[in-house]
């Protein structure tokens, strides 16, 4: 153990044996160091680079079953005994409530992913590569806001049942944001992320960079949609939240505790087509930025969620399982895999009679009922099999709990983003609206 | 926070440099269906430094608040500056130079309330809703407070302090229909810290009232007849107008990034009923939500109008985009962590009330739709703008109709703005949300109703 390590343990150790000799009858401790390198493109040149240290300490204590929480990123002994005289007034405040815990004791275990350190000259070199490279192949794209970050973290988290677990991951992440433009007209904004463990690739060969950037310079010309139709909707991985987004929200605490999830006693039952196979893998290999400790103090567990269109659990935590007798979740959620389709993304194309290939959705957000509606951005027209144009001003709405059950095509090629591994998704029954 | 006198670091600076000792303070509160779900505060502070050299900028932050870790942070952002100058001379040259100086203090004069009496305070409300409405299906009650403390001292010689809070509850009532939730949200609040907002439980009582007629209404709505419709977009929405459809697109680094608003200066974006202003601290004599005096890098803010009677007149500046555009900075540069650097962001961005009354709008359309409140918005480089619409009416023959459920509008915002053909005389203001680039950040947004044509989706 170095002694940077034995110095962070000894403050949560601290930490925890404050909480209990104040009064608290269970007590969790989160510590995390994290040293962060950043560089970032503006308007198309390399020009800031940051270097940022942060701490945070979280103290959650439970007395009674009453419950309070603090968070600081000060680790001096005076702020530190400040914080659990704190956390203890706000839990003698709290309102008593029996769901309330900390995991049990699970074997210590420590977590190990990434580099240690970042290759500042590689991410130099990088960005400057990245910059030429759009430059000669996408001449008319404009580079808004271009990040390449590395960040190294240590995670502690300790409670009193005797829960102690380490993480030390060092992560890189790319984020693009970017238009088009020619004369006075402009593409939409549009943008990707990506999670690596090194700078092995070119940024442009990674994920949809390449594929996008294309895209933006097709988007400087966009067509409306003509009238109003139900059509399909090919929904793009970079768009995917759109659809998994309603889906696991309505499993978490917050739905499921309120009683308004639309999904609450549909554990077991068909929810969405057979086709769609849906996991949670945040310890996987596969995944670069996934995570082993949840934040109620659980190992992590590689978890399926919709398993060939059958609900197969919820997402809650501890709380959220001891408030609804349900089952706790095996993790905290993300890290999401979707299992590749048997069709190609072109076979999925040629089978559209009349709708939209959607890269990006801005939309409301939706009802708890699972109605939705929204504009169809960075996205095309696509007509007898074929992608006829790229589109403005259009609109689709529809509901999610129907459009999950109306999925007719998963493509066979997924897009890994290192937080997730995602395929293209056909939906039909949309409605689709334009001037 | 305790305030560092950070004027004897100065002697470390040698090129441009800002630096900033900043604190966050949060505290949320949360009781769903009368659960105590949450219940904690949290700080995050520390010291950044951000330095300037030709075109290349660095910088860098600590948590740690001590001389030992100033010098470190100063030297670090320097270097980093040196990193990227030395490899890529920019060329750029230097900064326009400014200097300010501000004390700004909004921190409660009464005495602090305890955890408990906050707690107290919450739980009064929740256990008012679940007795007075007892068909709802499930009830949010959250309080959320936000004190944001900075002092910036920047190498022109510029320095402030600033106390700025906001305190806002927020409610979601839901009710079931035909097995499915039906739910309405709405938030209250302000600047100020919790004992300057809110003075008693009953005293939102009627704001909740008025939440569970629209509630009771919209369970029995209707969707939206998707399309191009005219509609009365209420006092409560036109912030949002203010801030997604037109701000955004007008903030200068979004300019330079390919917004469409970049060949539209002294141009007729919109209607003449139309003036548009990001106001730096206060508006018609009143503070706005989100007050700026000194932004963070030390530039005085000052209103800035940036649709004069339809007329596009400003971009939004911070001191680079200002040099670059050969104009002054406007104030506009804010950050929202210790460990940010600062963006150009808006502040309190409003359309100006006009003379009609909202009564005679409604009156005045024929079918269409009253929008009364937005759940969430987006902007883009083409101005095409995206709201969510949480509440709103028919109107048929002049007069309100059913509700309507969830839907969203949306428009091209400098086509949608030269349909506006009313604007009604009052003024809303709001400062509840937080506004997303690569950083949140606080900001206010206001303005009166308007009618204008809008697509609106549904079924």
């Amino acid at each position: 153990m170095t002694r940077q390590v034995e110095n962070h343990v000894q403050i949560a150790k601290r930490s925890l044996d404050a909480l209990l000799k104040a009064g608290a009858d269970k007590a969790q401790v989160g510590l995390t160091v994290s040293e962060r390198h950043e560089m970032n493109i503006e308007t198309g040149e390399l020009s800031l680079l940051r270097t940022t240290f942060n701490n945070s300490l979280h103290l959650t204590a439970i007395k009674q079953a009453r419950l309070g929480q603090i968070g600081l990123n000060q680790f001096d002994s005076a702020s530190v005994e400040k914080a659990v005289e704190d956390v203890m007034d706000i839990a003698n405040g709290a309102k008593p409530d029996d769901g309330h815990d900390i995991s049990e004791w699970q074997p210590a275990r420590e977590f190990y992913r990434g580099p240690e350190k970042p290759d500042l000259d590689a991410m130099y070199d990088r960005m400057k590569s990245f910059i030429a490279t759009v430059q000669q192949r996408h001449p008319r794209v404009v580079l808004r806001q271009i990040i390449l970050s590395f960040t190294r973290s240590s995670s502690y988290l300790l409670n009193s049942n005797g829960v102690d677990f380490r993480t030390f991951k060092g992560i890189y992440h790319f984020s693009a944001m970017f238009s088009a433009q020619e004369g006075d007209k402009v593409s939409s904004f549009n943008g990707t992320g990506l999670a690596m463990k090194d700078l092995d690739r070119e940024l442009i060969d990674c994920g949809t960079v390449d594929m996008l950037l294309k895209q933006s310079s097709e988007q400087i010309e966009t067509y409306p949609v003509k009238g109003k139709f139900v059509g399909d909707v090919i929904v793009a991985p970079d768009c995917s939240n759109f659809l998994y987004g309603f889906l696991t929200g309505m499993l978490g605490d917050g739905a499921i505790i309120s009683g308004t999830s639309v999904y609450k006693d549909k554990v077991g039952e068909l929810i969405a087509s057979p086709i769609l196979s849906l996991h949670s893998r945040p310890v996987s290999e596969e995944i670069a930025d996934g995570y082993f400790v949840t934040g109620d103090g659980y190992e992590a567990k590689d978890s399926t969620i919709v398993d060939q269109g059958v609900l197969k659990g919820l997402l809650l935590s501890l709380y959220g399982s001891r408030k609804t007798g349900k089952e706790r979740a095996a993790n905290g959620g993300g890290a999401f895999v979707v299992d590749p389709g048997d069709r190609s993304f072109s076979d999925l194309i040629k089978s559209v009679k009349r709708g939209v290939l959607m890269d990006r959705f801005s939309g409301g957000a939706p009802s708890k009922n699972g109605d939705f509606s929204g504009i169809a951005k960075n996205s095309y027209l696509i007509e007898d099999g074929e992608i006829k144009c790229p589109i403005s001003e259009s609109m689709i709405s529809g509901n999610f709990v129907e459009a999950f059950k109306n999925i007719t095509g998963i493509s066979r090629e997924r897009v890994d983003y290192g937080y997730a591994i995602l395929p293209w998704v056909a939906v039909s029954g949309l409605t689709i609206s334009g001037k | 926070m305790a305030v560092t006198d950070l004027r004897e670091y100065s002697q470390l600076f040698h090129s441009y440099t800002e630096l900033r000792v900043q604190e966050n303070r949060f505290l949320r509160v949360t009781f769903v269906k009368g659960n105590n779900t949450t219940n904690s505060r949290s700080t995050t502070g520390g010291v950044s430094a951000r330095v300037y050299e030709d075109g290349s900028w660095g910088f860098a932050s600590s948590p740690e608040v001590s001389r030992d870790s100033i010098i470190s942070v100063v030297k670090s952002a320097t270097d980093n500056a040196e990193f990227l100058n030395t490899r890529q001379n920019r060329g750029k040259g230097p900064l326009p130079v400014v200097k300010a100086c501000s004390e700004r203090d909004f921190t409660t004069k009464k005495p602090r309330l305890r955890q408990k009496e906050i707690v107290d305070f919450v739980r009064e409300i929740d256990d008012h809703i679940a007795s007075k409405y007892p068909r709802l299906q499930s009830r949010t009650v959250a309080l959320d407070c936000l004190d944001m403390e900075k002092t910036v001292l920047t190498s022109d010689g510029s320095l402030s302090h600033s106390m700025i809070p906001r305190a806002y509850l927020f409610f979601i009532l839901s009710l079931e229909v035909d097995g499915k939730p039906v739910e309405i949200f709405k938030s209250c609040g302000g600047l100020g810290q919790f004992e300057d907002v809110f003075d008693s439980p009953s005293s939102v009582f009627p704001l909740i009232a008025a939440q569970y007629e629209h509630l009771e209404r919209k369970a029995e709505g209707v969707h939206a007849d998707a399309g191009v419709k005219t509609c009365i977009l209420d006092a409560e929405l036109a912030g949002i107008l203010a801030h997604e459809a037109i701000g955004h697109t007008t903030e200068a680094d979004i300019v330079m990034g390919g917004s469409v608003a970049a060949r539209l200066m002294d141009k007729e974006v919109a209607s003449p009923l139309i003036t548009l202003v990001d106001f730096a601290n206060s508006a018609q004599g009143r503070d706005c939500p989100v007050p700026v005096y000194v932004d963070d890098e030390g530039t005085e803010a000052k209103d800035t109008v940036i649709i004069d009677k339809g007329i596009l007149k400003s971009f939004l500046h911070n001191k680079e985009s200002a040099k670059h555009f050969g104009t002054e900075p406007t104030g506009n540069a804010r950050a929202f962590q210790f460990s940010d650097e600062p963006l150009i962001r808006m502040r309190n961005t409003a359309i100006l009330p006009g003379t009609s009354k909202l009564e005679d709008m409604i009156a005045s359309v024929d079918d269409g739709y009253y929008l009364i409140r937005s759940s969430n918005g987006q902007a883009d480089s083409t101005s095409e703008f995206m709201f969510g619409i949480g509440l709103g009416y028919e109107i048929k023959n002049g007069k309100l109709g059913r509700a309507i459920r969830d839907t969203t509008i949306s428009g091209v915002a400098y086509d949608v703005l030269k349909t506006v053909s009313m604007v009604s005389d009052e003024m809303h203001w709001t400062g509840a949300g937080m506004c997303g680039k690569k950083q949140p950040i606080p900001v206010g947004m206001g303005g009166p109703a308007v009618k204008c044509r809008v697509s609106i989706g549904g079924r």
